[in-house]
């Protein structure tokens, strides 16, 4: 039954990561291989708000959640707008060189030691019993209501909403929605602000957790594979993937070798590329894009 | 019989001889007699460290070569290098440390094992393309990792394996002989790259990379010569891990993170995809760098604090460059070569050339 | 006719610095007008549309002369979304829809600066009224209409956009006659509604002479010819060449010293 639980906590972590990068590439067909390190920095950014406003954690949360929204704009409008239309290759080392970047201002400012977020705040993070004897942590839980919350939302927006679906038609067509009055990089840059949301809410919902290192972008890399299991462009498939890694993972942990962790996911990413490149749910076109 | 010297313009070869030969004519020479005297001269005037700086470019140009081989020409893009330079420099460590074995058996061994993992690199560049076939490369890159980790910790050396360095018939090698086995290891992968280019697997590899439907309905045989390209890319890598690990006499799973595989695609974005001077030039670019960024600090007066944190430093600057680059300047350094190039050759006119020239 | 809406004058498009694909080509349509550009596959015609609606830069194309004005401003070599928010909008040959939206999604995403004041609500109902089978359609997805179909919801969608100038890029292609003959009285029913101009690049001479005001002639980058409706369909060489009418008897090839016998293009 633990097993059942760490298995659904560690795949809402994928999914949540994994539904970034999939915002990213199913609107601008480019590869945020940041997401990682933009993940980081929104939990680095919890601590510098909850020393800004003290005894308010609440309030810091917020704060740090809008500020990592804005660093998502901002790194549109001041990095990536540059490489629109250039060769994707291009474009996605830039994303390699700017989660360098990142990696290297926040262990610049905040130091490379292990932080913890919860004791910053000065919350809790209290063990919950389950069913069956299984424990959850409560942020842990927080996680997963998070990313179901998420999901939902997201769904009901690209489906329903009025931005929504200009981002969905950006994403087949750019130039035909270009040239029906969408503005490209209005629709860019909100795909970028809410990647880089989704990506903060599981860093300082995983650093609330078990704390803050500067090695947390190995998850977000580690999530990659969900993403691509699923299909790089479909939501559903992020979802259905974050699951299927995590439970590979946590298995073969458990019952073969703790060493393998790390490694699970780019295995289950392999016999993916080898069977069904275009993953689970994609749509088989993105094969050609080079 | 009078025959004219070769001149600069015009192709007034007279035999096959000439028409292969990699100097074409005096000037060529000339310059290339002067720049081996400079490197026969550097390791007798320079001091230890400047020694030890010139033997990683050289080394480093070895992997940049080929990963320009694979990524610049064939159009195949991996980012699974360090994986590859892993493999080389663990067969190295485990065949030493198991069974003693000399270099002459190790070196052929770290090729092999080259050979086999390009193979296997190279199996998804049939199905895939562009940013998936990156991604396979990336995680194979994980895998090699994890299973060099794995020997390390099932075998006891959780710190790494220290390897003896190589002798012959009881003559070792020191700085300056280091340095002239490197520079001819990297002369060698050089004089490779370039015939490889001029042959007929150049060709298709050119065909491949620009348009790969057209070269298969030309006729090349798009499966061999791509694994062609994987397999001679990482045999090269694997031979330039067995020099490094015997370089550094130590070989360890944390020396070949994805940072390093980042620093080679960096090495061929910023010295120029497409081109071997290219490689080289970044090669030296980005192994110099780090070391430029801490004399920097140096200089700087109130970064000493920052000195402490050298790696983050240098992950930031590393970063900068490696945007500016993408950004500004996307044919890298040999573009600017080139530039340079082409102003002193019209000077003192102004007007640019047609082709190639951007903006 | 009245006023020029647009007036293009002597414009030459240049690809990748080298390659002249128009020159020297000077067009203007009025208001309420419908004009139709004619002319062979690699005429220039489609690139002259891009000149017009701003979306050359993909190409690596610019406007090196001439000049564009539309309603007394200059818009050559500007951005194409700005161009759009002028009122200018290009119903493009290919890839017209946003194959995995609705139809009725279709509709609702493109953006016109209309839509803020207010007049939404009556943009709505303009695709369904002058194409009352999209009605039917509104949950289809629009990667399964049938080419007809499509190239009424292509339209529609256009006129989503609340246009001043409509730019419509091969219209026929790959339609049955019937279908076609559907949609240009359509396109006329739209122009005396709205009272929009029209401008409509065509290889099917006989379509697009049905319904146009007045037409230009081009080849390889050049207006040859240039009249009205009568003018073009009762010229010679538009009948022989572009209506498929040799004046006449039939002759056999070998009377004839050379296959296409030169054009009278001045008479």
């Amino acid at each position: 039954m633990q097993l059942a639980v760490n298995i659904l906590v560690l795949g809402s972590i994928y999914a949540l990561i994994a539904c970034g990068y999939v915002l990213i590439y199913r609107v601008s067909r480019v590869l945020n291989l940041a997401h990682g390190e933009l993940m980081m920095l929104g939990a680095y950014l919890v601590l510098a708000t909850a020393s800004l406003f003290n005894g308010h954690p609440g309030i810091a949360l917020a704060a740090a959640i809008l500020l990592s929204l804005l660093t998502g704009a901002i790194v549109y409008i001041f990095l990536m707008r540059k490489m629109t239309g250039e060769m994707v290759l291009a474009a996605i080392l830039t994303t390699v060189a700017l989660g360098i970047l990142v990696r290297g201002i926040v262990i610049l400012t905040w130091s490379a030691q292990q932080q913890y977020p919860a004791q910053a705040l000065g919350v809790s993070n209290p063990s919950l019993v389950l069913f069956g004897g299984a424990r959850i942590s409560m942020w842990s839980a927080a996680l997963v209501a998070t990313t179901i919350a998420v999901y939902g939302a997201l769904f009901v927006f690209l489906r329903f909403g009025r931005w929504g679906m200009r981002m969905r038609a950006a994403g087949q067509n750019p130039l035909l929605a270009a040239q029906r009055g969408i503005n490209l990089h209005g629709v860019y840059a909100l795909a970028w602000s809410l990647s880089t949301l989704t990506g903060a809410l599981a860093g300082i919902l995983m650093a609330l957790d078990s704390g803050l290192t500067s090695s947390m972008p190995v998850i977000g890399l580690k999530a990659f594979p969900a993403a691509l299991v699923g299909g790089l462009d479909s939501f559903a498939g992020a979802l259905v993937g974050g699951l299927i890694v995590a439970g590979a993972e946590v298995l073969l942990i458990y019952y073969v070798d703790p060493l393998l962790s790390d490694v699970v996911p780019f295995l289950v990413l392999i016999a993916m590329l080898i069977v069904r490149p275009w993953g689970l749910f994609g749509t088989r076109e993105e094969l050609d894009r080079v | 019989m009078f025959r004219p010297p070769p001149r600069a313009s015009g192709y007034l070869h007279t035999n096959y001889g000439e028409d292969l030969s990699l100097l074409r004519t005096r000037t060529e020479r000339g310059s290339l007699a002067i720049f081996l005297v400079i490197v026969a001269s550097f390791p007798f005037l320079a001091s230890p460290f400047a020694l030890d700086l010139a033997c990683q470019v050289f080394l480093a140009s070895i992997g940049a070569l080929s990963l320009m081989l694979l990524t610049g020409y064939a159009g195949q893009i991996s980012l699974g290098h360090a994986g590859l330079i892993a493999a080389g420099a663990f067969t190295t460590g485990i065949l030493a440390r198991e069974i003693a074995a000399p270099f002459w058996i190790t070196l052929p061994a770290s090729a092999l094992t080259g050979i086999v993992l390009g193979f296997v690199f190279g199996l998804p560049s049939l199905r895939l393309r562009g940013l998936y076939l990156a991604v396979s490369t990336l995680a194979l890159h994980f895998v090699v990792i994890y299973l060099g980790g794995e020997y390390e910790t099932k075998r006891g050396f959780s710190t790494g394996i220290v390897i003896d360095p190589p002798s012959l018939a009881g003559f070792k090698l020191g700085g300056r002989g280091w340095y002239f086995v490197l520079f001819l290891a990297a002369v060698a992968s050089l004089l490779i790259c370039v015939n490889l280019l001029r042959s007929r697997s150049g060709r298709a590899w050119g065909a491949i990379h620009v348009r790969e439907t057209v070269a298969e309905a030309l006729g090349i045989n798009i499966a061999r010569y791509k694994l062609l390209a994987f397999v001679i890319s990482s045999s090269m890598t694997s031979v330039a891990g067995c020099l490094f690990a015997y370089y550094r006499g130590f070989v360890s799973v944390e020396a070949f993170d994805l940072f390093l595989s980042i620093q080679y695609v960096a090495m061929i974005i910023i010295g120029g995809m497409g081109s071997l001077l290219g490689a080289m030039l970044g090669a030296m670019f980005v192994t110099i760098f780090p070391y430029l960024i801490e004399a920097l600090l140096r200089l700087l007066p109130n970064a000493q604090k920052l000195a402490g944190d050298i790696f983050a430093v240098n992950y930031a600057a590393f970063g900068v460059v490696m945007i500016l680059f993408l950004a500004f300047e996307p044919l890298g350094l040999v573009g600017i070569w080139r530039r340079l190039q082409n102003y002193f050759l019209l000077w003192p006119f102004r007007y640019k050339p047609l082709a190639g020239a951007r903006k | 006719m009245t006023a020029a809406l647009l007036q293009v004058v002597k414009i030459e498009v240049v690809y990748k610095r080298v390659i002249t694909a128009v020159q020297g080509v000077t067009l203007s349509v009025g208001e309420r007008q419908i004009v139709a550009i004619l002319g062979n596959n690699g005429a220039g015609k489609t690139t002259t549309l891009r000149a017009i609606s701003g979306f050359l830069g993909i190409d690596d194309a610019r406007i090196s002369e001439g000049s564009i004005t539309f309603k007394g401003t200059r818009i050559d070599n500007e951005l194409p979304h700005k161009i759009t928010g002028r009122g200018i909008v290009l119903v493009p040959e290919r890839e017209k829809v946003f194959p995995n939206l609705t139809v009725a999604e279709n509709l609702a995403a493109p953006v016109s600066s209309a839509a803020r004041s207010g007049q939404g609500r009556r943009l709505d109902e303009r695709a369904y009224h002058f194409f009352p089978r999209l009605a039917e359609l509104r949950s289809r997805t629009a990667g399964l209409l049938s080419g007809g179909e499509r190239q009424m919801l292509a339209i529609g969608a256009a006129l989503m956009c609340g246009p001043q100038l409509l730019l419509v890029d091969e219209l026929s292609l790959g339609l049955a006659p019937v279908v076609i003959q559907d949609l240009t009285r359509r396109l006329r029913s739209i122009r005396d509604e709205l009272g929009i101009g029209i401008l409509l690049v065509e290889q099917n001479a006989a379509a697009a002479l049905e319904i146009a005001d007045y037409a230009y002639v081009m080849e390889n980058g050049r207006v040859v010819l240039d009249g009205d409706r009568e003018r073009l369909k009762s010229h010679q060489d538009v009948q022989e060449f572009y209506l498929g009418q040799a004046a006449g008897e039939r002759r056999s090839y070998r009377d004839i010293k050379q296959y296409r016998r030169s054009r009278r293009w001045y008479g």
